[in-house]
Parts: C-alpha cells; structure tokens; sequence
C-alpha cells in the first residue's frame, strides 16, 4: 500500500487491494462534473417548469421516457439474477449478485429521480396512491417501481453494513446476519413485482388504442407488449450485468467473474433472447396482418417515412436480436469473450431500440388524416439530465466497488454460517 | 381510495389490485421488522457475539479455516464450517479421540504440553482449583513484541467465547484478542507478568466441553506450521517471490522489526480479527 | 334522463377565420403565451387547415376545427390516467379533467387518438391589467397540468344555477351554449344533446354526411363532423390508401 499524506485505507477491505485515493479522485472527477450538471439542468426543469424542455404536446413522451423504459429493461438483471440464485438455487451465479443488486439499485433510483423531474408536478407524485386507477398501466407501474426500489434499498443495505467500518458495530454486524437470512424472501417479493412492472410498462404502450403504431391485442386485460416487455427485459438483463463485469473488470485492470460464469450468463441471456425473438415475431405479424388493419391503419403507413422504414424493424428482430441470441448460445461464439460480450452489447442495443421504437417512434407517426410525421430532438436539459443519470451511476458504482465487499472472493463464500 | 372521495366506488379490480399491493406491503414491513426483532433478541439472549464472530469467520480466507484434523493430519483436507466450534460440531464425533496434550517444540517456538491452545492465539492452562489462566502464545508474542498499551477487562466481566477479551495497540494497529473459553475475569496480568487473564469457567473445568476446542499435542504442530507458512508469505518484502525457508527462528519483535509490512492483515489473520 | 352533449361542425360552413378559438382562450382564461410554438401553444380549440393534395385548379381546401371528443367508449384518457383526474360524467357525457388532481404524467396527451390535450409548458401569466379581462367562473390552472375542451363546463353551471334561481329543474337549452358556438359567425357548430332524437344536433350527427374522425378505433367520439364533399369525408379514417389522395397544413398560428 503507498503511503499517502491522506489514505482511506482503513475504510477499504481488508485483505483488498485498491487504487490510491488520489487516482480514484482523478477516475470520479469527470463523472462527478457531469452529474453536477445534469443536476443543474434538472433544477432549471423543476424551477422554471417543462419548457425547459423540447418536449411538446404532440411530444409529450420524449428522451426522459425513453431512459426510463430502457434503464429499468437494463435494471432486471438484478431481479432475475436474485430469482436464478435464491429462488432456483443456482448459487454458481452468486459471484454477481452484489454487483447486480447495486447495478438495479442504481437503475431503479436514477429512473425515479428522471421521473421526478419528468412529470409537471411532482409534489403530487402521491396522488396515484391515494386515487388509484386500477384499469391504468401507469398506476400499476407507479405502485411497483416504488415498492421494489424499497426493496432494492434493503437488498443493498446488507452489502453496506458489510464494510469494513460499519460491520465493527455490533448491532449493525447482527442485524445484517438477520436480514441476510430473510433476503430470500426480499428476492422473491422482488420477483413478483419486477414480473408485474416490467410487463406493466410494456402495456403502457399496448393499450393505447389512439396509437395503432404501438397498439396491441392480448391476453385478458394485458395486450402481448406487457409479455414480450418481460421477455426481453429478462434477457438483456443478464447481458447487461456481463457488460458491467466486463467493465469493471478493463477499468480495475483485475479479474473477479470466471470465464465460465460470463458464458453462463451469455448462455441464459441467449435463450431468452431466442424465445422473445420468436414471440416477437409472431406478435408482428399479428400486429402487421390483423390487429392494426382491423383499426383502419395498413402497415405500410407506418414505414414510409424516413428514416424511421422497415430497417427498424429488422434491426430490432434480426440484427438486434436473432443474431445475438445465436451467439450466445452457440458454443463456438459463447467460449471467445470477444464475441461473448459483443453479442451481449448487440442484446442490450436491441432492447433499448425496442424502447425507442414503442415510446419515440410512435408518437412520431401520424394518427390523423391530415398529420405528418413529427421530429423530435431533445434539447441539452433533457440531454444532460440523462448523463447526470450515467454519471451518478457510476460513481455509485465506483464507490460500492472500492469500499464494499462486491466481488468478495473465496472469504465466506462457502461458508454456511449455522446459526439458530 | 378511501370511502369519502367523491365519485370512488370499488370494485373487483380494485380489490384484486389494492390486497395484492397491501400484501407486498406487508411483506416487505415483517421482513424488515422480523431481522430488527431478531436482532434485539439475540442481544437479549447473548447470542450476539457468536452472530459476530460467526461473521467475522466467514470473512477470513478459506486457507485459515482449516479444520483442527486436518492440521492433525487425521483428513486429507477439510475447511471448517462451524466457526471452530468444536463444542456442536455434527462432525466431530465422526474423527478419533482428541490427543492428550504434549510439549510442542517446533521452528523455534516453544509449545509447552501443559496446556491448551485457541487458533486466536492464546494459550489456556488449568489450575488445580477449578480456574484457567489465558495469555499470549509465543508465536504472538514475537510478533506483537511490547505493545504499547494495553486494555484489559475488569475483574468480574462475562466473557463469551471469541468475544474480544483484551486489546493491545502497537504502532498504530489496534488488535483486539480473542477470549479461548466462556468465564468470568477473576484476575487481570500483562504483559510482563506472562499471564494475562484469570478466568472461573462457566461450565465445571471437569466438563469436557470447556476445553474441547482447544488445540493440544500433536494438533499444534501442523497448526504452527500453517502459521509459520503464512506468516512468512505475508510478512516477506514485496518484491522477492514467495520462498519457503525450512529452517531459521521467529525472531522477538517483529512489528519493529518489520514495519512497512502490511501488518493490518497479517494481524487480521492470525488473531481472527474483525 | 342524463344528457349526451355532443357537437356537429358543418365543415362546408367553416371559413377557418379562428372566431371560436379566440372565444375558447377568453372563456378559459388561456394565458397569451408569447413563447408558445403551435406544438406548444394552448388551444383547447384548434382549427386545423387540409386540402386535397392536389394543385392548381382541382386544389381544395377545407377547415377542421379540433377539439376533445368526449369519447363515450373505452375513452382512452380516463383508462389511463393514473390518479383519476378525468372521468366521464354520467349526466352530461362530459369528459370532465380535474386540473386539482393531475399530475403532469401526460400519458392521458400520449393515449388521446385526437391529439385533443394541452400541457400547460409554463406558468400562466397575463400582461399587466389584462387580468381584468379574465372570466370569474373558470379556474385558472397551474403550470404542469393538462388541460383540454370540456364544452364549457362553466357554463352549464350558470344554466343550471339560473334554472334552479326559477324554480325550474331543467335547465333552458339556449342558456348553455359554449363558447365557440356562439362566437362561430356561420353557425358551423352546431351544438346538443345526442342523447335527445329531437334535439337538431342529433339530427344532424344522424345524417348520410355526418361523420367522425378516426371512427374505427372505437372510442365512440361525441363530436362529428359534416360535409358533403367526398374528400373531406375521406380524411376520417387514417392515410391508408382508400379515396383520393388528401394531403394537410398545420396551421401556423
């Protein structure tokens, strides 16, 4: 360890070898900037009020949706991976349980924090609370997210009390044992509510029947958008947690996730990107054939207006999706981390494309007679509130990486602690 | 939501939505109301410390939770799952009869066979009147030297097994040693005397499982040897590859000797620290 | 019996001159946004300007004053705003939006298939002394709310406390007239209970050249609109490909 005039060294893991503090600084100082303006660009939205934005009354949604929708797709790794691990018992998954409780916490907390500023006035946010609306996806949505980022914050509170200056209390060192014995039940709970809020989101945009371009027939009361929401949220969740081990592990310089398990992880991104693949498909072409001529709208109306064409569409499920579900899963391909983590990114890329496509892209298209097709571009608040968003993420992470146990190796691993 | 609001009326659907999110509601409220509980009762009930020291062993590496009989040489490996609990461990009764004690002279260190030894590094050696007398093994001797203060507990206080019994600060570095058995303090030593506590047993000094996680005879070489191996890998200078000298003696006062070793860890490990 | 209003808008009558989306602002107490763009502007009434698509001689251009429809079936803003904000009112068939409760989601602007909803994108403001000119029965709203045409709600209220003023307990027709109604110079809007066979407006909605926009996504909308030109009546379905080639202008206000 190199001495320093000022060292955290008693706040880092024992046994753990980290950067100095100095060059950590240096790491965080960018992002720190960044989320600092996007904060101020925040506070102009919340002072001044929404014009701050490019957003308009044909454009009500616009890049913030966007974010959110594709933050929380990104986010369900946390969820699935605590369903694989402690529901499904597949425990060769654990190494990555940490870092993807802190990558949903992040995911969770910064989508709330744009929706805050997102709606025009969010001192009402508890309204939806006090007059649900039980037929509105949104109000399903906003009981969800709120719930389970509660439960995020609990998941994540025992990895906090793991450190090292906190677990020297007592109370505190007890307390985490005890809620670390009923995360399974946290794990499950979180399952269940992901399961609804993810669908949920999807069907925000399924129900809408003012907007053929994005409306959906279904099951009951939940048009296909609320499954295949799941569907491809489960899939590129996995992937998005190999992109951030990955990352993780170019910055440091270190290894923490054997190979194998990014393959595992690949491998189970891969089918679930193949089975959303193929609903996905079938969904099109009911949507393409029946659905949307049954409301008066032929689907070439939809792809004729550049340079929104049928290339989306193909993007989304060949390109985008076919294409990295065959690498993942494909022996050849899944055993070189090249291809691996590539494949992962393309997964990922499709799922935030399909995002685009069902919030921007649909309230770009026409519904009337005598609209046009609308262009949105978003203005530099809504821009840099987005990477104050990607900023504080990273700076969440960087600090839960250098001070908490994240990626805590052969100590305790294997330990089953017996207790009462 | 409530009856009162103008124009609310319930439904199915309502009621479907509002006892599922109510349900979810409450599930995460005992969840949490459920571990403060248990925490407060395990305080209540002494448990705590074992919580915590069973916590603390799960964060010590798995080359330092080797089963006593493996360092006996009874199996061929075996990590300890049980926080060195002898006492309530299913697996215990499966392994020989425990060794009688005998004098252990090894690389230097001199192990006498009248007592018996705590992988904290301390030694327990009964009177003949029923109480124990604790202090610091040899090997921790050397490498602590002459703290530079001491903090002992008061006669009279509780201890519990693996409970910090006393603390010793030493060039900044705090270590706090581990109590080898239950009892209460009924005399306090230090460092110059050789002795450092006195304890009356909880259970009778006859009762088998006063003493049955201790170290004795044989059991101490291999642990000394692991130590030694340890000891020498984490203390040697950075830049020379590891290298096991067979042969040589621990010399006395190691933490002056040796000062810009990373001595945070190396005291982690071998007083099981927190 | 609960009422059904609705309009018909005679849209061979409409000369695009913008009287009711003046007389709608005044009503509503719509603040002069200088900023506002017409994506941005407030117009709970919006006339919007198409033609035919053709050029030269067999060019022909029309006028669509828009509005909320008051959607009587599934009507998408009330299925999806979160906080019940708006909700159809069982007497009148009113879309009523309560800009007390609305949160500024506006997912309610993402559902509406007519684009019929405002945001308000600032706060409301009038130029030193025009407040005078604000009408004392409708609320002013807060910036972050949504807003749209609710037939003059104010209105009805007047018609119904004059009514209840005479002992009487209906209200008289002629003392509820929106404001867009009355200020339209060619009598183009045309407005009544739907609900009532007798009332003109019902006749009118029940003729061969009445029709409604977009009338194939069900919502059952309670405005319609009427032309005898073949073109005009084509733009209520979607550019799908059937009658002649209809192109659009947004007016630019």
């Amino acid at each position: 360890m190199a001495s320093a005039v000022f060292s955290d060294s008693r706040w880092i893991a024992r046994g753990e070898e980290r950067t100095s503090l100095s060059r950590f600084l240096f790491w965080l100082a960018p992002w720190a900037i960044v989320l600092v303006v996007g904060i101020y660009a925040a506070g102009l939205c919340l002072y001044y009020g929404l014009n701050q934005t490019n957003m308009d009354n044909r454009f009500a949604f616009g890049l913030w949706i966007f974010l959110d929708l594709g933050i929380i797709a990104l986010g369900a790794g946390a969820f699935f991976t605590g369903f694989l691990v402690y529901i499904l018992k597949r425990s060769e998954l654990r190494p990555i349980l940490n870092t993807a409780v802190v990558v949903g916490f992040i995911c969770y907390s910064g989508a709330v924090a744009i929706l805050m500023i997102d709606v025009g006035q969010p001192l009402r946010a508890w309204f939806t609370f006090w007059h649900p609306n039980t037929h509105s996806m949104l109000t399903e949505v906003t009981f969800c997210i709120s719930c389970y980022l509660l439960v995020l914050c609990l998941e994540y509170v025992p990895i906090l009390l793991r450190s090292r200056q906190l677990r020297k209390l007592p109370s505190l060192l007890v307390f985490e044992h005890q809620l670390h014995k009923l995360v399974p039940v946290l794990a499950g709970v979180g399952t269940l509510l992901s399961f609804f809020h993810q669908g949920s989101l999807g069907g925000l945009y399924g129900v809408l029947r003012g907007r053929p371009f994005a409306f959906r027939t279904g099951f009951f009361i939940w048009p296909s958008t609320f499954f295949l929401f799941i569907l491809s949220a489960i899939a590129s969740g996995p992937s998005f947690l190999m992109l951030v081990a990955a990352t993780v592990e170019k910055v440091t310089g270190r290894r923490f996730v054997p190979q194998e398990l990014f393959r595992r992880l690949g491998f189970i991104s891969g089918v679930l990107l193949a089975l959303y693949v193929a609903g996905k498909s079938i969904d099109t072409l009911i949507w393409l054939n029946f659905t949307s001529p049954s409301e008066g709208f032929a689907p070439w109306q939809y792809y004729s207006h550049k340079p929104f064409g049928t290339p989306i569409l193909f993007a989304e499920i060949v390109l985008f999706g076919l294409l990295p579900a065959f690498l993942l899963t494909y022996r050849r391909s899944a055993a070189r981390r090249g291809w691996l983590l590539s494949a992962a990114a393309l997964a990922c890329a499709g799922v935030l494309l399909n995002r685009f496509v069902l919030t921007v892209q649909t309230l770009a298209v026409p519904t009337l007679a005598f609209d046009e097709f609308l262009q949105y571009t978003p203005s530099w608040q809504e821009v840099a509130s987005f990477a104050g968003v990607i900023a504080y993420g990273v700076i969440v992470y960087s600090l839960s990486y250098r001070y908490l146990p994240l990626f805590a190796p052969s100590r305790g691993e294997n330990t089953h602690v017996s207790g009462d | 939501m409530f009856p009162g609001i103008d124009g609310f009326h319930w439904t199915i659907g309502h009621v479907v939505f509002l006892s599922l999110f109510f349900a979810v509601v409450a599930t995460i409220f005992a969840t949490v109301v459920s571990a403060a509980w248990r925490t407060a009762r395990d305080f209540r009930t002494n448990q705590a410390v074992e919580l915590c020291w069973k916590s603390s062993f799960a964060e010590l590496p798995e080359s330092d939770r080797r089963c006593r009989h493996e360092l006996a040489g009874r199996v061929i490996s075996r990590t300890c799952d049980n926080a060195f609990d002898c006492r309530r461990c299913s697996k215990y009764s499966q392994f020989a009869v425990l060794p009688a004690r005998a004098p252990v002279h090894s690389l230097g260190l001199n192990y006498s066979g009248d007592r018996f030894y705590h992988r904290g590094h301390t030694w327990v050696k009964p009177a003949e009147d029923g109480t124990f007398t604790v202090g610091l093994d040899e090997l921790a001797d050397r490498l602590v030297g002459n703290p530079d203060s001491i903090e002992m507990p008061e006669v009279g206080t509780e201890l519990e097994v693996n409970q910090t019994a006393w603390c010793m600060k030493k060039n900044g570095n705090e270590i706090q040693v581990r109590a080898p058995i239950d009892g209460a303090v009924i005399g306090v030593g230090g460092s110059k005397q050789g002795w450092y506590l006195k304890i009356r047993p909880r259970l009778s000094s006859s009762d088998p499982l006063t003493l049955r996680h201790l170290l004795r005879g044989p059991e101490v070489q291999g642990w000394l040897t692991r130590e030694m191996e340890r000891l020498q890998l984490q203390l040697r200078s950075p830049n020379t590859p590891p290298a096991l000298a067979d042969g040589g003696v621990l010399m006395p006062g190691l933490m002056d000797a040796l000062p810009e070793a990373d001595w945070d860890t190396v005291l982690a490990d071998t007083f099981l620290g927190a | 019996m609960s009422a059904r209003y609705g309009m018909v808008i005679d849209l061979d009558r409409c000369t695009g001159c913008g009287s009711c989306m003046m007389a709608c602002a005044a009503e509503n107490n719509v603040p002069p946004l200088q900023q506002a763009t017409v994506r941005t502007g407030l117009t709970p009434m919006l006339v919007r300007k198409v033609s035919n698509g053709l050029e030269g001689a067999a060019r022909r251009e029309a006028f669509i004053p828009i509005m909320c429809m008051h959607c009587e079936h599934d009507t998408p803003c009330v299925k999806v705003c979160p906080q019940q904000a708006v909700e159809v009112d069982k007497a009148t068939g009113i879309v009523m939006q309560m800009p007390q409760r609305c949160l500024g989601c506006r997912y309610c602007m993402t559902a509406c298939p007519y684009h019929a909803r405002y945001f308000n994108w600032w706060d409301p403001s009038w130029p030193a002394g025009m407040e005078k000119s604000l009408n004392p029965g409708v609320a002013v709203r807060m910036r972050g709310v949504v807003e749209k045409c609710n037939l003059c709600h104010a209105r009805l209220h007047e018609a119904k406390e004059k009514a209840a003023a005479t002992g009487k307990r209906e209200i008289d027709p002629a003392d509820y007239v929106p404001a867009c109604v009355e200020a339209c110079p060619t009598g183009a809007i045309r407005f009544g209970n739907l609900a009532d066979r007798n009332d003109p407006a019902s006749q009118d909605a029940r003729s061969p050249e009445a029709f409604r926009l977009l009338a194939r996504i069900g919502t059952e909308p309670k405005v319609y609109y009427k032309s005898k030109e073949a073109w005009v009546r084509a733009l209520a379905e979607s550019k799908s490909g059937h009658g002649p080639e209809t192109g659009s202008e947004v007016q630019h206000g």
